[in-house]
């Protein structure tokens, strides 16, 4: 595996970005919105409550998708050792991540249009796939050059 | 090229990067700017419906999603204009200033806005979406967190440096895969030896 500096580097951002958008509540607040947990995402997503999970009873810090993504950039990443080994096929991950792109874009699109309503459950599953498919996609950027040539 | 240039290619200083990331910085808080006005003016002058999809969140996730891209496209604009090589983390490098630069233009541009053009604007957008969480078919109590929550979060951004602060890390660390991604999309192959 190469760029070992820059994995790890990566993966501690990446958990403590899961960590942070738990909200106040990991942090014995009260609330997330006005604390500096949600301070921090306030321009990446809108925070509304009813669309948010709660952490300690408290409304986390991002919305049910993004907390989905950021989990699902996490699990990816933590998976990216194991997909050097595992993946042969490195077309496999751009499909992946092209559907879970077409699969979010038919989801917020039919919730617009009212064709059918999805819930916060919903939003954090397909969030995580499409999480989990952009960090994956990255795995064949880690592997060593003789991995590479082989695969 | 023989091996001493390539090395020398892949070693890129702040001034090599500044190009791209400004350029598309510039550009995607432009785009942002304009867009966040856009819905935002829409939300002003429009009535309340009650919908959840108001104008003003519409624009949250455009906006949110033209800037995550914006580290991609620094690095394609990278390899177009300067290198064709480029490594993993100076991929990273780019995509994290870029988001940078875009949250230090965005934030300028609506402060200019605010202080130039309307100076009520904030205030308009509040009463505005204020009055749409109103009318919203759910219980009292949910709204009034709504209301409270958005005010909180509206009075949390009123410094500029308060806003660049809590706004770079997470803009930039999202622009930051973006940019790895663009790496693996557009950067020259290393060469196996």
């Amino acid at each position: 595996m190469k760029h070992k500096l820059l994995y790890f580097v990566m993966l501690l951002a990446l958990f403590g970005l899961v960590l942070v958008s738990l909200g106040g509540g990991l942090w014995g607040a009260e609330k997330s919105i006005g604390h500096w947990t949600g301070n921090l995402f306030r321009g990446v997503c809108h925070q509304m409550p009813d669309r948010s999970f709660m952490f300690n009873d408290v409304q986390m810090a991002v919305n049910s998708r993004c907390f989905g993504v950021f989990l699902g950039l996490l699990s990816g990443w933590i998976l990216i050792p194991a997909a050097i080994y595992l993946i042969k096929q490195k077309t496999w991950v751009l499909w992946f991540l092209f559907l879970a792109v077409i699969v979010q874009i038919i989801d917020y699109s039919g919730n617009l249009l009212q064709l059918w309503e999805n819930t916060n459950s919903s939003r954090a599953v397909l969030g995580w796939l499409f999480g989990l498919a952009a960090a994956l996609t990255l795995f064949d950027q880690f592997q060593t050059n003789n991995k590479t040539e082989s695969s | 090229m023989n091996e001493e240039e390539v090395k020398q290619e892949s070693n890129f200083s702040f001034n090599d990067y500044w190009p791209s990331v400004g350029i598309v910085g510039a550009i995607f808080s432009l785009i942002s700017f304009v867009v966040g006005l856009f819905f935002g003016y829409q939300q002003i002058n429009s009535e309340p419906t009650g919908s959840f999809f108001s104008p003003i969140m519409i624009s949250g996730v455009v906006v949110c999603l033209v800037t995550s891209v914006a580290g991609l496209l620094a690095v394609w604009h990278f390899t177009r204009e300067v290198s064709p090589k480029l490594k993993l983390g100076q991929g990273a490098v780019i995509g994290f200033l870029t988001g940078a630069v875009i949250v230090v233009i965005s934030v300028i541009l609506n402060e200019l806005w605010i202080m130039l053009v309307d100076p009520e604007y904030t205030e308009k957008i509040m009463q505005s979406t204020i009055a749409n969480i109103e009318a919203m078919d759910m219980p009292e109590s949910a709204k009034d967190d709504m209301i409270d929550a958005m005010a909180e979060s509206m009075e949390a951004s009123q410094s500029f440096f308060r806003q660049l602060f809590w706004g770079i890390p997470v803009t930039g660390l999202l622009n930051l895969i973006t940019g790895l991604l663009g790496v693996k999309f557009f950067a020259e192959k290393e060469e196996t030896f």
